[in-house]
């Protein structure tokens, strides 16, 4: 992923924490996914059964985990192939990054997600 | 002159580091057999798994208090030796991956029947349902911010100097990825204290 890049840009550099950013939300998204739906909450279980060792014990935990390496990898690789040789306003950058690492620990929050997900 | 001087401080390098690791060795081996050294993993099933688990905890601590410090001097633009960042990020990183991966290990008895969670739900129900929920999402925030701190430190380099915002970000990932850590470690500990697997 190193090779091809404008180091004399921020491109790399803002694809890979707007992809951080993206898989920390992915795990806020997901867990308040679980607490409100029922179904989605078997089929994140599920995902994680899908590969890996132990899933069982650790119920959709390993989902999430799942889901949130996969939008984090996935998302680098094509913000990467995006913004590797140009580069965006890096304050508007760094601004999206931490609205969205701000959203992503208020989602994790048990009183917010179980109060977002209709529990008492 | 040069490169006598050179060799002669890489021999005495090589000799401190070799009589340091003989040293180590002759010390373990002596506590391993002259003292019940089982006895301080405990009685419990899991102990291995929940030594490993406490033991990379605290490498992980030591490196992202250390990234810690890197980032002040990123932020002030204090001169910074990169090839000791690369290193220092690329354990930090290692440290974190392997804390969660054994975590991971270590929840399987957490939610076992009998264990840990079945305690906390029956008696004091919002030390799971808030603190130890929050401690294992936040705990898994860590290795994004760990893992890109380090890529940008290994593909900027020496370019890192003049580069404000990119030094500013990077010290950004590394103080967040110190606050989740504390957040999860200080959890985790305080959890631990009351009922452990």
């Amino acid at each position: 992923m190193i090779c091809k890049v404008d180091r004399e840009k921020l491109g790399a550099a803002q694809a890979a924490i707007l992809a951080a950013m993206l898989g920390t939300l992915t795990v806020g998204v997901v867990n308040l996914g679980t607490e409100i739906s029922g179904s989605f909450k078997k089929w994140v279980q599920d995902a994680g059964k899908f590969w890996m060792p132990g899933a069982e014990g650790i119920g959709p935990y390993s989902g999430k985990e799942t889901l949130a390496l996969v939008v984090w990898l996935a998302s680098w690789f094509l913000l990467h192939r995006f913004l590797r040789k140009r580069e965006w306003n890096q304050s508007v950058v760094c601004g999206l990054f931490l609205a969205g690492i701000a959203l992503a620990t208020t989602l994790v929050w048990p009183p917010v997600f179980h109060f977002l997900g209709g529990k008492p | 002159m040069t490169e006598v001087s050179n060799k002669a401080e890489r021999s005495s390098h090589t000799v401190i580091l070799d009589s340091l690791m003989v040293m180590i060795v002759i010390a373990a081996g002596i506590l391993w057999v002259s003292s019940p050294t089982e006895k301080l993993l405990g009685d419990s099933a899991y102990s291995v798994r929940s030594a490993f688990h406490g033991l990379f905890a605290g490498i992980f601590m030591v490196t992202a208090t250390i990234g810690l410090y890197q980032a002040l001097r990123l932020w002030s633009g204090i001169p910074l030796n990169i090839r000791e960042l690369e290193l220092g990020s690329i354990v930090n990183a290692f440290a974190c991956f392997l804390t969660i991966i054994l975590g991971n290990w270590l929840y399987i008895p957490y939610r076992a029947p009998g264990g840990p969670r079945a305690h906390f739900l029956e008696r004091l129900p919002e030390i799971h349902g808030i603190f130890f929920e929050f401690k294992e999402f936040t705990a898994l925030f860590t290795l994004p911010l760990a893992v890109t701190a380090s890529y940008l430190i290994c593909l900027y380099g020496e370019r890192m100097k003049a580069n404000k915002a990119l030094r500013e970000t990077t010290a950004l990932l590394l103080v967040l990825n110190f606050f989740y850590f504390v957040v999860a470690f200080g959890l985790g500990a305080a959890i631990t204290k009351l009922k452990s697997v």
